[in-house]
């Protein structure tokens, strides 16, 4: 159980106001993850973490103040590992690549071993963060984010809806069997994604948007313009 | 050794011979569980979410790779220990599931290349039979250096299995025990083996994969030899392992159990992602497989097992006079492989005794059980939230007892200790 939301504007008006939209989607989907919650901003790749109920977080953190190009979050319910900052969402990894997670892994101890075999290096003990640095491993060996969600899929086993930015990019990607929730909303000014529709019903102009629920295994990109 | 075994040397003045695997207590993978999932994890539905079984193996460096539907393969049980209706009832079974089976010492049979989809060609110490047209009509070649029962030990047919047919294709005289080679005449160490291997696949035209089997000894550093020297499989087979026939003391006192081996052979080979490892050594139930591929296997290997399925020990037979009574056993006790006089005509020459076994009828046996032991290994690959069998890993199990937590390096059930660590 977790909350995931993510926006990216299209609409530079709307910049200024994504700290706000960010605060009002993560509040729809604290339920989801009431022990810890983050955020990654673009394009300044601001971090925020905290342990608290993610509308608590918000507040301290000012988030209506803060604006930007897209911004990645995640409210959180531990499964395996603790409730620190530190194994809170996103997984800020490589060149500015964040990943927020819905689910559990079946076989990440494996991928890790692997990746640590490799020299790739970690911070926590939380499955997510294999999945972060597997995907900035194999943009670091030359794919693109597509590839690299690609072959995510064919590797990871378990259950997964993940939401992922870069510098330049927002993707999601679900497993084969799709039973975490995701929906994805897309108007000319904005694309978001959220864990239940109740978080995209915040943003402006929501009545005329796009609304459709991503496809098993299918990955869904998004360039920032 | 108990008295009356004293007193079998005392009255003999020789040493027991015997069939089958190591019957002392050893940790095994029965002392270990699984952490199915509940809530942290979630577990996949066993009638419409796939578990995917099947398994590549030599993809590296063979045009042909061996294809497996199953993670579990027919081990090599030579003609000559097998009657030829038991290695072609092998044949059909690991046929209609899709596996592979392994030929044996002594060479390979044309029932049993015809009955086999995919057969593994043995290349052992004593070159039985051994011959470059049936290296080319193999799918995979093995190079056996030793066997969980008799590691650093050969391979033995008593005079009694020597028949006509199986003399000849060793050019040995029948009647008469043969005692093979512990080591192969024209290689010793790791770098002659390099070479062997390259030999074996310049005769095969890089068609199809090099298998090396070891007895689980000093695994690491041996399954490392095995795939530095350029082995595309390495087949690790522990103390339990069976046999057709060997001296009593190798079974029971030499190697280690396959608990054990799984872990260091899987260490040795974690700088050799395209390396595959093979488990074999006491492989029964669909669990046994699920924790050998947790530990690191890609797939197992059985030899006794597939002979039970086949009809070995069993009483349904109407024997007329041949019957375990004359091996001084009865059935569900025996390991009389090694005297030619198997009841129900699995592990004899016998025209007679032979004619007991219909190899149509025993392989639907093997096939149903290796059908079932399949079913048993997805069912728990699924309850642990795996989509595919080889996705299990050491994380997914716990020992019931400290041996075998220290030997597979997982916890103690109920604590978060590893013996040693
Ligand atoms: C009747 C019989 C004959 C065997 N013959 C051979 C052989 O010719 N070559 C070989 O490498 N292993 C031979 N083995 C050992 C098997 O390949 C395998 O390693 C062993 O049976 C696995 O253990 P399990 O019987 O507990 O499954 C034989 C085993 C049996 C039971
Ligand atoms: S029944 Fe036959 S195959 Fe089974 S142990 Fe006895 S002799 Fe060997």
């Amino acid at each position: 159980m977790c909350g995931i939301t993510a926006l990216q504007l299209r609409d530079p008006g709307l910049r200024p106001r994504l700290g706000a939209l960010m605060a009002a989607m993560m509040a729809q989907v604290a339920e989801r993850g009431p022990d810890s919650a983050g955020i990654t901003i673009y394009p300044e790749i601001a971090v925020l973490k905290g342990v608290g109920h993610p509308a608590v977080l918000a507040t301290e953190w000012r988030l209506h103040e803060i604006s930007g190009t897209q911004a990645v979050a995640h409210t959180r319910m531990a499964t395996e590992s603790a409730i620190t900052a530190a194994h809170c969402h996103p997984f800020v990894v490589g060149d500015g690549l964040s990943l927020v997670h819905n689910g559990s892994f079946a076989n990440h101890a494996t991928i890790r071993r692997e990746l640590l075999a490799r020299g790739v290096a970690f911070d926590s003990d939380n499955d997510s963060e294999v999945a972060a640095r597997f995907l900035a491993y194999r943009l670091d060996s030359g794919d693109d984010l597509e590839k690299a969600l690609r072959l995510l899929c064919e590797r990871f086993d378990g259950f997964y809806t993940l939401a992922v930015q870069t510098p330049d990019a927002f993707a999601v990607v679900r497993d084969v069997i799709a039973c975490k929730p995701a929906i994805i909303a897309e108007t000319p000014g904005w694309v978001a994604m959220a864990s239940e529709y109740r978080a995209l019903a915040v943003l402006p102009g929501i009545e005329a948007a796009r609304v459709y629920e991503p496809e098993p295994e299918e990955v869904y990109l998004w360039t920032s313009t | 050794m108990s008295f009356d075994e004293i007193r079998e040397r005392a009255r003999l003045g020789r040493y027991p011979i015997r069939g089958g695997g190591a019957r002392r207590a050893v940790p095994t993978f029965d002392d270990l569980t699984f952490l199915t999932a509940s809530a942290s994890r979630y577990p996949l539905e066993g009638y419409r979410e796939h578990c995917a079984t099947r398994t590549v193996l030599g993809a590296a460096n063979a045009r042909d790779p061996v294809v497996l539907e199953i993670p579990i393969t027919i081990a090599g049980m030579s003609f000559g220990a097998l009657s030829a209706p038991a290695k072609e009832a092998l044949g059909r079974a690991a046929s209609e599931v899709g596996t592979a089976t392994t030929t044996g010492d002594g060479g390979m049979t044309p029932e049993e290349r015809m009955s086999s989809k995919t057969l593994v060609y043995q290349c052992l110490p004593s070159r039985y039979g051994f011959n470059p047209d049936d290296l080319r009509a193999a799918d995979a070649i093995e190079v056996v250096l030793g066997q969980g029962a008799k590691p650093g030990g050969g391979g033995m047919l008593m005079g009694q299995k020597l028949g006509p047919r199986v003399a000849a294709m060793r050019t040995l005289p029948e009647g008469i025990d043969q005692r093979s080679a512990c080591r192969h005449p024209d290689w010793t160490g790791p770098d002659d083996l390099r070479i062997k291997i390259e030999e074996l696949r310049e005769a095969t035209d890089w068609r199809v994969p090099v298998f090396v089997k070891i007895g689980a000894t000093r695994v690491y550093h041996d399954v490392r030899l095995a795939a530095t020297a350029g082995a595309d499989v390495v087949v690790v087979d522990g103390m339990q392992g069976g046999t057709g026939a060997t001296q009593d003391v190798f079974i029971e006192h030499t190697g280690i159990p396959t608990l054990a081996a799984v872990r260091l052979a899987a260490d040795a080979l974690a700088d050799f992602p395209d390396v595959a490892l093979i488990v074999s050594g006491g492989i029964r139930s669909g669990a046994d497989v699920a924790k050998a591929l947790a530990l690191g296997a890609d797939a197992v290997s059985i030899g006794m097992a597939a002979l039970v399925a086949l009809g070995c020990n069993d009483t349904v037979h109407d024997f007329g006079p041949a019957s375990y009574a004359d091996l001084g056993t009865t059935a569900g006790n025996c390991v009389a492989c090694h005297t030619g006089g198997c009841p129900v005509g699995i592990a004899t020459q016998s025209p007679g005794l032979q004619a007991r076994l219909d190899p149509v009828r025993g392989a639907e046996r093997v096939a149903n059980y290796l059908r079932a032991i399949t079913m048993e290994t997805t069912m728990l690959a699924r309850a642990c939230g795996k989509a595919d069998v080889h996705h299990l890993e050491p994380e997914d199990l716990v020992a019931l007892t400290v041996e075998a937590a220290a030997m597979a390096r997982v916890p103690l059930a109920g604590t978060e200790w590893i013996p040693g660590r």
